[in-house]
């Protein structure tokens, strides 16, 4: 089994297989809408125009879940959203990625790829945790997405190598990418 | 009249609006994902297209969702 088995709705409604994708290094990643930890959304469709062109493709996996929860009062949180533009790696339809209702593809990735803690050097690491402990204790439970811009990175067989918390930037998965370019 | 930046999918626009609400302040919601003129004024003002942006009269602004810098531009007692 791998990540080709699987299939989403593209923005316009129409099933896509991720087989499509075969021979891709593929970084499927679930996006906040338009909130939050969105300088990831620019690193994202950085790494996706400086890699683009050796086979890497960004997918992205808008979901609500998080979407109106913000991760405690702590100033180092935003308090506002940023209208994105220019974003043109593909982005899927709105779903769920966490739960009984998460999309097919997201329960086989937490499944291939565990979680593993976040990375407490990242600013909002502890601000994160604090607010999932005490509001959303249950997502700090198992494997499952904890949270906006939890990225896997996928090899050209469509093996799912490597999961990064929202605590790990895009740009410090470049070096992993690379290797599987 | 104070202006309110935002989008539609952004929850700290929502808290703002829900607090000018409860304060009875009066405001034109000014959407930048759909009305053109609205973002390029925004843009003007900010110099950037983030927003909750809240102003009064088109030069002082508060980006985010922030009570007391609201307060203090709108001179809403505390």
């Amino acid at each position: 089994m791998s990540v080709y088995d699987f299939s989403a709705k593209n923005s316009k409604g129409e099933e896509i297989s991720l087989a499509d994708y075969k021979g891709k290094v593929l970084v499927i990643v679930n996006t906040a809408s338009k909130c939050g930890f969105t300088p990831q959304y620019e690193e994202l469709e950085e790494l996706y125009k400086t890699y683009g062109e050796r086979g890497l493709v960004v997918l992205g996996f808008p979901c609500n879940q998080f979407a109106a929860q913000e991760p405690g009062t702590n100033e180092e949180v935003q308090t506002f959203c940023r209208l994105n533009y220019g974003v043109s790696f593909p982005i899927f339809a709105k779903g769920d990625v966490r739960g009984e209702t998460a999309q097919p593809l997201f329960k086989y990735l937490t499944k291939e790829k565990g979680f593993k803690g976040f990375d407490e050097n990242h600013p909002v690491a502890k601000p994160l945790m604090d607010a999932l402990q005490k509001n959303f204790p249950e997502y700090l439970e198992g494997d499952s997405i904890k949270w906006n811009f939890t990225k896997f990175l996928i090899d050209r067989k469509g093996n799912v190598v490597e999961r990064y918390e929202p605590t790990t930037t895009p740009k410090a998965m470049a070096k992993d990418i690379e290797a599987l370019l | 009249m104070v202006k309110v930046y935002s989008m539609t999918s952004c929850p700290w626009c929502v808290k703002a609006k829900k607090y000018l609400d409860s304060k009875g302040i009066e405001y034109q919601n000014l959407n930048i994902e759909e009305d053109e003129a609205a973002r390029i004024a925004c843009q003007q003002l900010s110099g950037d297209l983030m927003v909750p942006v809240i102003t009064a009269n088109d030069k002082d602004y508060v980006l985010g969702f922030d009570k007391e810098k609201i307060d203090a531009l709108l001179g809403i007692a505390g």
